[in-house]
């Protein structure tokens, strides 16, 4: 034991803990993508096929930024993780192909 | 004890990831969460299939309130902000802080769920009833889910709440606090694309 402590008070590790700095601006990034949606549907008038363009695009930009800020993904040791959700997306489209070309073609 | 290089009563920088079986937890909840992906992706590939076979009932243009829908990604937007400055806490090891805002994360969630429940019953009495149409049933079953799984977190995180409490943070409590942090974000990120593809989109039409 004492061994040990005088070891581990030779070298005094000072770990950096991240500021909330970033996980502010995550936030900030998705309340305007929301914005951006709600905005581009309430104000109307514009092509159907448009605002579906900038639905879809700010919907999977907003959770790309959660992921990799809010869930850590973007952090070291962090494959396995990736590698499952990236399992789960593929059979989500494999899905979402499926069910909608049974459904209209 | 076993001999650690950490000194008694001083925990180790990231706490969750100290021992093999929090890293072992951290890994399976993310296989989990895949899991929770192909669920949440096939409901969503059954309402994308059957969203516009009404029937009788309310179409969503004329059923959906856009203020109502905003009011509730606004709560569950900020309470994903409230978990990860939780994380943080728990990073600086900070225990009051972080009970404060998982409190707080609790609290937004009851609100999400509240304004939800506001929701549905409001939808019934306009006749859009979970038999009505196939678009009713995917919509329910779907938007559902996700609200089920609001108020699993709400239960799960009170309890950590209470386990924090009564033990404070040490290697066995961190990782369930870290990965009841994940849940939570997920579940917003779920959000996002149900406030995308079945209220905006089915706004537009």
């Amino acid at each position: 034991m004492a061994s040990n402590h005088t070891t581990e008070e030779q070298r005094p590790v000072r770990h950096k803990v991240e500021g909330p700095k970033k996980h502010i601006v995550a936030f900030i990034f998705s309340i305007l993508l929301t914005l951006i949606a709600f905005a581009a549907v309430a104000g109307g008038e514009i092509n159907t096929d448009f605002i579906y363009i900038i639905l879809i695009g700010c919907a999977i930009l907003q959770v790309f930024v959660q992921m990799a800020f809010w869930m850590h993904m973007k952090d070291r040791g962090h494959t396995f993780a990736i590698i499952g959700i990236l399992f789960g997306v593929f059979v989500v489209f494999t899905c979402v192909i499926m069910a909608e070309y049974w459904a209209w073609w | 004890m076993s001999a650690h290089s950490h000194t008694e009563g001083q925990l180790p920088h990231e706490p969750e990831k100290a021992t093999l079986e929090g890293r072992n937890k951290i890994l399976g909840f993310w296989l989990f969460l895949g899991a929770e992906t192909v669920l949440f992706g096939t409901l969503f590939s059954a309402f994308l299939a059957l969203r516009d076979q009404v029937l009788d009932g309310p179409k969503s243009q004329e059923l959906f309130e856009l203020p109502l829908v905003a009011l509730a990604t606004g709560l569950l937007l900020t309470s994903s902000l409230t978990s990860v400055f939780a994380t943080q806490a728990l990073h600086l090891q900070k225990v009051k802080a972080m009970i404060g805002w998982l409190v707080i994360t609790v609290i937004l969630g009851l609100g999400f769920l509240g304004l939800e429940i506001y929701e549905f019953t409001n939808y019934v009495h306009e006749g859009h009833g979970f038999t009505t149409s196939a678009f009713s049933s995917s919509f329910y079953t779907l938007v559902g889910f996700h609200g089920a799984h609001v108020a699993f977190g709400i239960v799960w995180i009170s309890l950590l709440i209470g386990q924090l409490l009564k033990k404070g943070l040490t290697v066995t409590t961190a990782p369930k606090a870290y990965v009841a942090g994940i849940y939570w974000h997920f579940i917003d990120v779920v959000w996002v694309f149900i406030f995308t593809v079945v209220y905006l989109m089915g706004k537009v039409g």
